[in-house]
């Protein structure tokens, strides 16, 4: 074997040397990376919640630093404040409880060990918040399962897929949450952040879906971004209706004088915000009118049913209050910045508007498809598979409900673009092809093999008991 | 001399009146005491978590009450069954008549209906409860600096905004009367307490 020459050795050695001590140098030149948020655990918080607080710091440090920055840090209203159940609780997060047997773990022992639930509910909020839930679990949002499940024939008619629900309509109105014997979460039901999530508690709902983990903010909740995620689309697009609207606008260019942070009961139209948000109108207190997480107040008609109906006699779903009442209340909120010309004058124009929707358009189209069904001329065993029934469907269910909220809201192109104009467009198409098909007396067209209409059709128990 | 003869004539039957008063009220006493007593030792004796559970029904209540935080506690506490089921002793009139009541109708219901429904009894219990009835020794509510989630909740029932009365027991409710596998001593709890949260009424039920 040849002899390595002396210049070669040192050149390895060299190299060797640079490979060992690049660590160093490059922490040495991280001297600028971002800072950790801190968090002393100066207040009282029992050792199991000590736990908490540094195992999830390292190990969910974006979850931690969102609530770090919240009231509920700020109140010492740390992890197990809402996650804490008790022992034989049906929600326990089983899989958690491996961590507390890790030695690799600086908390991995035994002795923090407590039962904790993934999930925390609006039950769970209400220890705290109880006639926020109160009011919450009385509004379409808590209910919307039960509504959808009543109206709904995608669902009752099995015409989508249950994937299809999962991630589209659920996604917003939620899931029935279901835990298998081993304390998983059955992935069909969850991660859901849905409005009338039906949970394993019982409580209807997600405070979460406004609110969003784990900042629970109540400036988050005062944005129309906060609900944007759902109101929007060719459906219901509220927002696109406030964006459009002068209260849209004018939120846009002085949003960044709003005062969101202002505290519960003191946020001020005209002093805190220029124009409102959706919140401010549907949800915040203002003037003498006081807070109500029941989006349902206030409310005068129900814009999105079929046949526009006062909210008492919303048949899925019937409010216990009185429509004369609710109106009064959002005068009240409009006066704070509206005199009542302007106001009696905006709501003659609503009510106008919903007559005609129901009077001109969806009523005689209504009558005209009873009247092919109880002839026999449409099928209805199922429902979109044919097209006068999506016909029908678009008319209330996309523009007739773009016209009815984009007068409401005070959008123009919602009120008539988007909405009238279409409307009297499908008015039109659904009567020539239901005349054509009375005069023939042909039965209706059926699309065969209808696509991936697979979904249950079953009712869930949790909300319809047998 | 006539005045004095007919002093003595007027004098005799006020004296006898006296006298008759005074044999009516001791012979009172005599009828009114015994039975005074009869009902306070009554009341007295029928008044213990003992006595409650000479009733089968109630035995199951009274063993978790044996069990729970309210008899098991380091500063010695016992609340007794009567200081949360029925209005305080000092409310003489009250709690004589409730409890009168409330016996004669579980012995007549005991007898003439027999079934007894303890999820529908524990409903119509905590419907029956009073504030004041926790608020007798719970009276320091408001400042609990470790909680301050709790003091937020008390806050709103203490002061509540109209139409949105509570009840302690709509938040704390399976306190005492749930079902446990061991003696709960207060001082040992591992869990940090908390209240259960509103009471969810499931559909249907």
């Amino acid at each position: 074997m040849r002899k390595m020459p002396l210049i070669r050795i040192i050149e390895v050695l060299v190299i060797l040397s640079l490979v060992c001590a690049l660590p160093l140098l490059t922490a040495a030149q991280q001297t600028n990376f971002p800072k950790v948020k801190q968090y002393r655990i100066e207040r009282s918080i029992p050792p199991e919640g000590v736990a908490c607080i540094e195992c999830h710091r390292a190990a969910t440090p974006g979850l931690f630093a969102d609530w770090a920055k919240s009231r509920h840090a700020n109140a010492n209203i740390s992890c197990l404040d809402c996650h804490l159940v008790q022992p034989g609780d049906t929600d326990i997060a089983k899989g958690h409880e491996q961590y507390y047997s890790r030695s690799d773990l600086p908390y991995g022992q035994e002795k923090y060990k407590v039962p904790i639930a993934s999930i925390v509910t609006p039950k769970d909020c209400s220890r705290c918040h109880p006639d926020e839930v109160t009011q919450y679990s009385r509004s379409k949002h808590a209910n919307t399962i039960e509504i959808m499940w009543k109206l709904d024939p995608w669902l009752n008619k099995g015409m989508n897929s249950d994937n299809e629900r999962k991630t589209g309509c659920f996604n917003c109105h939620g899931t029935v949450i279901k835990i298998d014997e081993k304390g998983d979460i059955d992935p069909a039901t969850w991660p859901n952040a849905g409005v009338g999530r039906i949970n394993a508690d019982g409580s209807m709902g997600s405070c979460t879906s406004c609110h969003t983990r784990h900042r629970f903010s109540v400036a988050e909740a005062r944005m129309p971004e906060a609900c944007d995620q759902c109101h929007l689309g060719p459906d219901h697009p509220q927002i696109e209706i406030y964006e459009e609207s002068k209260h849209g606008t004018m939120y846009h260019a002085y949003k960044d004088e709003y005062n969101f942070n202002a505290a519960g009961g003191t946020w001020t139209a005209g002093v805190d915000y220029r124009a409102p948000t959706c919140a401010a109108c549907h949800i915040s207190g203002s003037g003498k009118v006081l807070t109500s997480h029941d989006v349902t107040e206030r409310l005068s008609w129900e814009t999105q049913a079929p046949l526009t109906v006062r909210p008492q006699d919303f048949k899925p779903f019937p409010a216990k209050s009185d429509w004369q009442t609710e109106r009064n209340k959002m005068k009240a909120v409009c006066q704070q910045c509206h005199g009542n010309s302007w106001i009696d004058d905006f709501y003659d124009g609503f009510d106008k508007a919903i007559m005609e929707y129901n009077d001109v358009y969806f009523k005689p189209v209504k009558a005209k498809l009873d009247e092919l069904y109880s002839k026999g001329l449409l099928d209805k065993t199922t429902f979109f598979d044919e097209h006068l029934e999506l016909q029908f469907y678009e008319l209330w269910h996309h523009e007739g409900r773009r016209a009815r909220m984009g007068v409401m809201m005070m959008a123009p192109d919602y009120a008539w673009w988007h909405g009238f104009y279409e409307v009297k467009a499908r008015f039109n198409e659904f009567n020539e092809e239901a005349d054509h098909v009375l005069k023939t007396g042909e039965k209706a067209y059926v699309y065969p093999n209808y696509p991936n209409a697979t979904g249950n059709t079953k009712r869930p128990v949790e909300v319809f008991p047998e | 001399m006539k005045e004095a003869g007919t002093a003595p004539e007027g004098k005799k039957p006020a004296l006898g009146r006296a006298v008759k008063s005074v044999i009516l009220i001791v012979i009172g006493i005599l009828i009114a005491f015994p039975l005074f007593s009869i009902s306070y030792y009554t009341m007295v004796r029928t008044s213990t978590p003992e006595f409650c559970a000479s009733c089968h029904e109630i035995k199951p209540a009274v063993r978790a009450w044996r069990e729970s935080t309210h008899v098991n506690n380091a500063v010695g506490v016992v609340v007794d069954c009567m200081d949360c089921h029925l209005p305080a002793p000092q409310d003489m009139y009250d709690f004589f008549f409730a409890k009168t009541y409330h016996g004669i109708k579980d012995v007549a219901i005991h007898f003439l209906v027999g079934e007894y429904d303890r999820e529908k009894a524990r409903k119509s219990a905590y419907a029956a409860f009073d504030n004041d009835q926790c608020q007798k020794c719970h009276r320091n509510l408001l400042n609990i600096p470790n909680s301050r989630g709790a003091m937020l909740a008390h806050r709103s029932v203490i002061y509540a905004r109209a139409g949105y009365e509570k009840k302690c027991v709509d938040c704390h409710y399976d306190l005492v009367h749930d079902d446990k596998i061991a003696v709960m001593y207060r001082q040992y709890r591992k869990l940090p307490y908390q209240a259960k949260g509103l009471r969810v009424e499931k559909p249907g039920i």
